[in-house]
């Protein structure tokens, strides 16, 4: 089980994946949106997209949970 | 029988086959048993990582012959006292190496062993020839020093400060190394580490729990996965001892063996006028989309050939060694891919240091820019952003090698700056169609500039406002106002960009920066 953890203070701008879809390395989980960028977050690991906390126009400090991935 | 009498005066033989039988002895190191060892945990000997390191037949050895000579360590002996010393040739150009020896009393560093290590020193920046670290220590030796005539150790930090820019530096981490060794490739310049047998920690496990009460495994506390990517102690994580030999030596190639010679140029052979148009299929024109850095400087530089430095942390700046035309560069470039290419502290320090590195060999230094800014907000002012942004800036002016700044996307307020901007001393300074230079980007000034006007407006049709005027504002942010202004030197093609870097490099080739004396500046860190 992998947490995936927002790395930067952002709005979601979207959410890519969804729960209990199958993800492989590199995929993308959610995009976030700060400093005039779209931020992909993307999963080191392959497996089952757990859980997800995040929806569209939030607001995600850094460090907040976006995800759980349970590893395959 | 000769005339002086007494026997043959001619018998060499028993006089140098003794001093044969010595030189083996030193040469079979720790003994048969720890060598086994030492080959069973996956490293190589000391000398088996010479041979590696070095251009064959080239190595001439400094105090082979030492040992301990400490009346308190009875008459064991010490193989060299545990440190292999001497110069040896990269490229058929003199190294300095001092090599410590795990089999031999855990490499640990005895005062014959550092006595070594101190001419060793000595003849490296008399003789201005690089210096390389290979570290397999446990640090201080113990049980010869742990009393007060401690007072008097130390030299070989300092010396290794004096040494520093001077002649290039390098630590290889091919072992657990804790306390001094490990201090020894925080003063070096470059600091490859070996994935699962090396290590490096102020102090070592067994003082870890004695002194704190912790309990974890050197790997856990500073192995190579700790310093290349959360604490950037490190610079690279490698393999294996090969990989590390051979990665010290093509990060030496880069390098002259002093700080007054120029760095080597290779010959050429990538053309120097390639048109790069994979640029179009790796960086897309919509402004808010990421890409990967790497793939725009792999393409941009000689032969697709990167050394990268510290590519596992501070992953949102990328940073590495090239060459553009033969000549080596230094090229900083944001990375959109992470952090969309803000800048954040350790991004600042990984930069700065980079800068201060490439400017101490005189290796011209290229930037890349797309870069939205300084990361704001609280959580990065806890982190001290202001101090850190300050030290980029303080490394990036400093530096009076030659500077080539190529403007891909974004470019805004200080990141611009700190990224070389056209007031840096930026030698050659071209944008792209797509470069986007301001203060700050049009949705950040519109709520600045505008802010009255969008309050006067009723609530609902505020964001709409808002979206026009930002709008408004993105019609001034133009690389063609720039070089309008000849505040960019050229706006260019894409394709055209290592060319650019090329006219750039050309053109500074006899760049002269004087400044006022001073002793030196009070840097921010």
């Amino acid at each position: 089980m992998a947490e995936i953890r927002a790395e930067i203070t952002a709005n979601v701008w979207q959410v890519v994946a969804e729960e209990g879809q199958m993800v492989a390395e590199g995929d993308e989980i959610v995009i976030l949106e700060s400093m005039k960028m779209e931020i992909p977050v993307v999963t080191e690991i392959p497996g089952v997209l757990r859980e997800l906390h995040v929806e569209p126009e939030q607001v995600v400090q850094e460090g907040d949970l976006i995800a759980i991935i349970d590893e395959t | 029988m000769t005339a002086t009498g007494g026997g043959d005066v001619h018998d060499w033989g028993p006089l140098v086959g003794d001093l044969k039988a010595r030189r083996d002895r030193a040469l079979a190191m720790g003994g048969q048993e720890r060598v086994e060892r030492q080959h069973s945990l996956g490293k190589l000997t000391v000398r088996e990582r010479l041979d590696l390191l070095l251009d064959p037949g080239t190595w001439v050895e400094y105090a082979m012959l030492a040992d301990h000579m400490d009346a308190g360590l009875g008459d064991r002996y010490l193989a060299a006292d545990g440190v292999v010393t001497g110069v040896g040739e990269i490229d058929g150009r003199p190294v300095a190496v001092g090599a410590y020896d795990f089999t031999v009393m855990a490499g640990s560093m005895g005062q014959v062993g550092e006595r070594k290590m101190a001419r060793l020193r000595e003849l490296s920046i008399r003789q201005r020839i690089p210096f390389v670290w290979l570290l397999d220590s446990a640090g201080a030796r113990i049980q010869s020093t742990s009393g007060s005539t401690f007072a008097g150790a130390g030299a070989l930090f300092r010396e290794q400060v004096a040494m520093s820019g001077v002649v290039p530096m390098v630590a290889a981490m091919l072992g657990h190394c804790a306390a001094g060794t490990a201090y020894i490739p925080a003063l070096a310049d470059f600091v490859p580490m070996v994935k699962g047998t090396s290590s490096m920690a102020l102090g070592g496990r067994h003082l870890v729990k004695a002194a704190v009460g912790e309990d974890v495994t050197e790997e856990e506390m500073g192995g190579s996965a700790v310093h290349t990517k959360i604490s950037g102690v490190a610079d690279l994580e490698v393999a294996d001892d090969k990989e590390c030999l051979e990665i010290v030596r093509k990060y030496l190639s880069f390098f002259p063996s002093h700080n007054q010679e120029p760095p080597p140029v290779r010959e050429r052979g990538d053309p120097v006028d390639r048109r790069v148009e994979e640029l179009y299929d790796i960086v897309p024109t919509a402004p808010r989309r990421a890409y990967d850095m790497r793939k725009v400087v792999t393409a941009l530089v000689d032969d697709a050939d990167v050394l990268w430095i510290k590519p596992e942390w501070a992953k949102n700046v990328v940073t590495g060694l090239a060459r553009v035309g033969g000549q080596p560069v230094g090229i900083v470039g944001s990375q959109p891919m992470v952090l969309g290419g803000a800048l954040d502290v350790n991004a600042a320090d990984k930069v700065a240091r980079f800068v201060w590195m490439c400017d101490a060999f005189g290796i011209p230094l290229v930037f890349l820019h797309d870069v939205p800014g300084f990361i704001v907000g609280s959580a990065v002012e806890k982190q001290g952003i202001i101090r850190h942004g300050a030290k980029m800036l303080f490394a990036v002016s400093e530096a009076t090698v030659p500077k080539i700044s190529v403007v891909m996307r974004k470019s805004y307020g200080a990141g611009y700056f700190v990224m070389n901007g056209m007031a840096y001393e930026a030698d050659f300074i071209v944008a792209w169609p797509t470069a986007e230079i301001a203060v700050m980007g049009p949705d950040g000034a519109v709520n600045i500039i505008h802010r009255k006007t969008i309050e006067a407006v009723p609530e609902e049709e505020r964001t709409q406002k808002r979206l026009e005027l930002a709008e408004e504002i993105r019609q001034n942010i133009d690389p063609y106002i720039a070089a309008g202004h000849a505040q960019v030197d050229d706006v260019i093609d894409p394709a055209e960009t290592r060319n650019a870097i090329w006219r750039g490099l050309e053109v500074s080739r006899a760049k002269r920066v004087e400044r006022p004396w001073r002793k030196h500046g009070v840097l921010p860190v």
